[in-house]
């Protein structure tokens, strides 16, 4: 793969100053809220954002919307103009609009927002997901789950469904590696392990062991009951401006030093290799665009709406030798305390499945474990660069950001 | 539904697996689409699979399943590369009982091997067996 045949380099550096930046996350808790709402939950994610970024909210100009899934009404609504309204911006808003990748939604919200902002068309962005998951109707969101991101047509009749097509993902892995279903269930608990320190997790409060994963039911071989994830509700958002807007509010921010990605396929039964989906192809274009690797990080955020799925990723990005990301994590090496902690939110599995969102709660994890404003039980000393990856649907697309911390002083 | 979701599935019927061909450049397609994925042709038509491919990976549904498939409890799906160098998600029969599913593992061989016709007409799908070491599919 001649990754840099096609990989254009990125227009602005840290001293550019119309780099586009991170300067603020917000976020609600993850779980089952059924007294929250679907647009009360996204102005209150709003706010947080914005006291986060120390950014009057008067000064958004853009409003990116990261869809739900609990609803084709809430989705279809044109949600993106009525959070302009819900917030007071009429007229004093530019444009709103939805981005939409599945699982991914984030890291494109970030390719659309960083191109707004280098290239002037926007000078403030606001981007923002709710979900309403944990208190929809949970047989009427499988049914949903079947029917989309599958070519209907054709796969529908196969009773397909989205834990069939983790298993499938994860039977292949296990396979293509040797990783035992122990080393699989270690990844799930070593995620819990992080989202016992996370007061926004779903599963903040309730353990977990490789040995209660491995007497759950098996709902699709080789998937136990506890490593499916858990529908949730929950909110998320991110502002980013320029690298000129940050340095006369902040000391600090959050850059992006490349990105990549690939979308390997639409439907898993189209997928070349499902033990290795299109991550190393991410990764690589990534790394071509940024004077850094995987050596060089402190921490990853990697989708984990099944344990493979990480495994794999961790394996694509060059953090683990290829076949090794599962026992990896066996090994305690991304656990709290250990030597490459991952996924230190507790991931969608263990902080909850906030739809679209789970990808947008990992990429604002990293962003803020590089303010250095995580909680202190799971900040992560110095951090100062780390990797973000995602996919959606059915693990269809690879998207990889590699972000780092930029201090104002060291750039003066 | 279109023309080659009804001429795939009429294949099915007839107890035949299909692949799309592209007329112009021979590339074989599936799941059948609207243009050559090789060349953008739309003078496209059909073949008979061999039936013979390798189980890519597998898995078997044991609960939550779609609304309609309760009954069908537990059942057998995977993807399979037919020796055509193309590849499709179908349905996997059980062994010599209901939950035998020991025939199968990542990279066996395995054949297309029609469901009932009854079963063809309310799920039209694909439908395979392990390749015993006979080479023949088991029953």
């Amino acid at each position: 793969m001649m990754a840099e045949d096609f990989q254009p380099a990125l227009t602005t550096n840290a001293r550019s100053p119309n780099d586009p930046v991170f300067i603020g996350v917000g976020e609600l808790e993850s779980g089952r809220f059924p007294d929250r709402t679907f647009i009360g939950d996204l102005t209150e994610v709003a706010y947080r954002a914005l006291k986060d970024a120390n950014l009057p909210l008067a000064d958004v100009d853009t409003i990116l919307l990261i869809p739900c899934l609990h609803s084709f009404e809430d989705q279809a609504d044109l949600v993106f103009s009525r959070v302009v309204e819900e917030l007071g911006l009429s007229r004093k808003a530019k444009s709103s609009f939805m981005v939409h990748s599945g699982g991914s939604t984030s890291d494109n919200a970030v390719r659309v927002a960083s191109g707004l902002i280098a290239s002037g068309h926007a000078r403030n962005v606001l981007v923002l997901q709710a979900e309403r998951w944990g208190s929809a109707d949970l047989t009427k969101m499988v049914t949903m789950l079947t029917l989309n991101g599958i070519p209907q047509e054709w796969e529908q009749p196969s009773g397909v469904t989205f834990n069939a097509i983790g298993a499938m993902i994860t039977q292949r892995y296990m396979a293509a590696t040797g990783s035992t279903a122990e080393d699989m269930a270690s990844i799930c608990t070593t995620l819990r392990q992080w989202a016992r320190l996370n007061p926004n997790a779903m599963y903040k409060n309730k353990p977990l062991s490789i040995e209660a994963i491995l007497a759950s039911k098996m709902v699709c071989d080789p998937l136990h009951a506890l490593e499916c994830p858990m529908l949730a509700d929950g909110a998320a958002a991110f502002v980013m401006t320029t690298a000129e807007n940050a340095k006369a509010r902040t000391g600090s921010w959050v850059r992006i030093a490349g990105s990549g990605g690939c979308v390997s396929h639409y439907s898993l039964g189209q997928e070349v290799d499902a033990g290795t989906l299109g991550w190393k192809i991410a990764a690589d274009r990534a790394y071509a665009q940024s004077s850094w690797g995987p050596k060089d990080i402190q921490f990853a955020q990697i989708y984990d709406s099944y344990a493979a799925v990480t495994a794999i990723g961790v394996e694509g990005l060059g953090i683990a030798p290829a076949g090794e990301g599962a026992r990896m994590f066996r090994s305690g090496a991304a656990s709290p305390g250990g030597r490459l902690p991952i996924n230190t939110n507790g991931g969608l599995l263990s902080a909850g499945h906030t739809g679209v969102g789970g990808g947008l709660a990992l990429l604002i994890e990293g962003v803020r474990q590089l303010q250095r404003r995580a909680e202190s039980s799971r900040q992560i000393d110095g951090a100062t660069r780390g990797i973000i990856g995602g996919t959606g649907g059915s693990y269809m697309d690879a998207q990889v950001l590699l972000l780092e911390r930029v201090e104002r002083e060291n750039i003066q | 539904m279109s023309t080659i979701v009804d001429e795939y599935r009429a294949g099915l019927r007839d107890g035949k697996l299909l692949i799309q061909v592209c007329n112009e450049c021979d590339t074989k397609i599936l799941y059948p689409r609207h243009r050559c994925i090789a060349c953008g042709s739309n003078k496209l038509g059909w073949v008979a699979a061999s039936g013979k491919g390798i189980l890519h990976t597998y898995t078997i549904v044991r609960a939550v399943p779609p609304a309609g498939f309760e009954g069908e409890l537990p059942y057998g799906l995977g993807v399979v590369k037919l020796t055509e160098g193309v590849q499709l998600l179908g349905r996997l029969h059980p062994g010599s009982h209901r939950q035998d599913w020991s025939g199968y593992a990542c990279d066996v061989a395995v054949q297309f091997k029609p469901a009932s016709t009854e079963a063809i007409a309310s799920r039209p799908v694909a439908w395979f067996a392990p390749v015993a070491a006979s080479g023949s599919p088991e029953k």
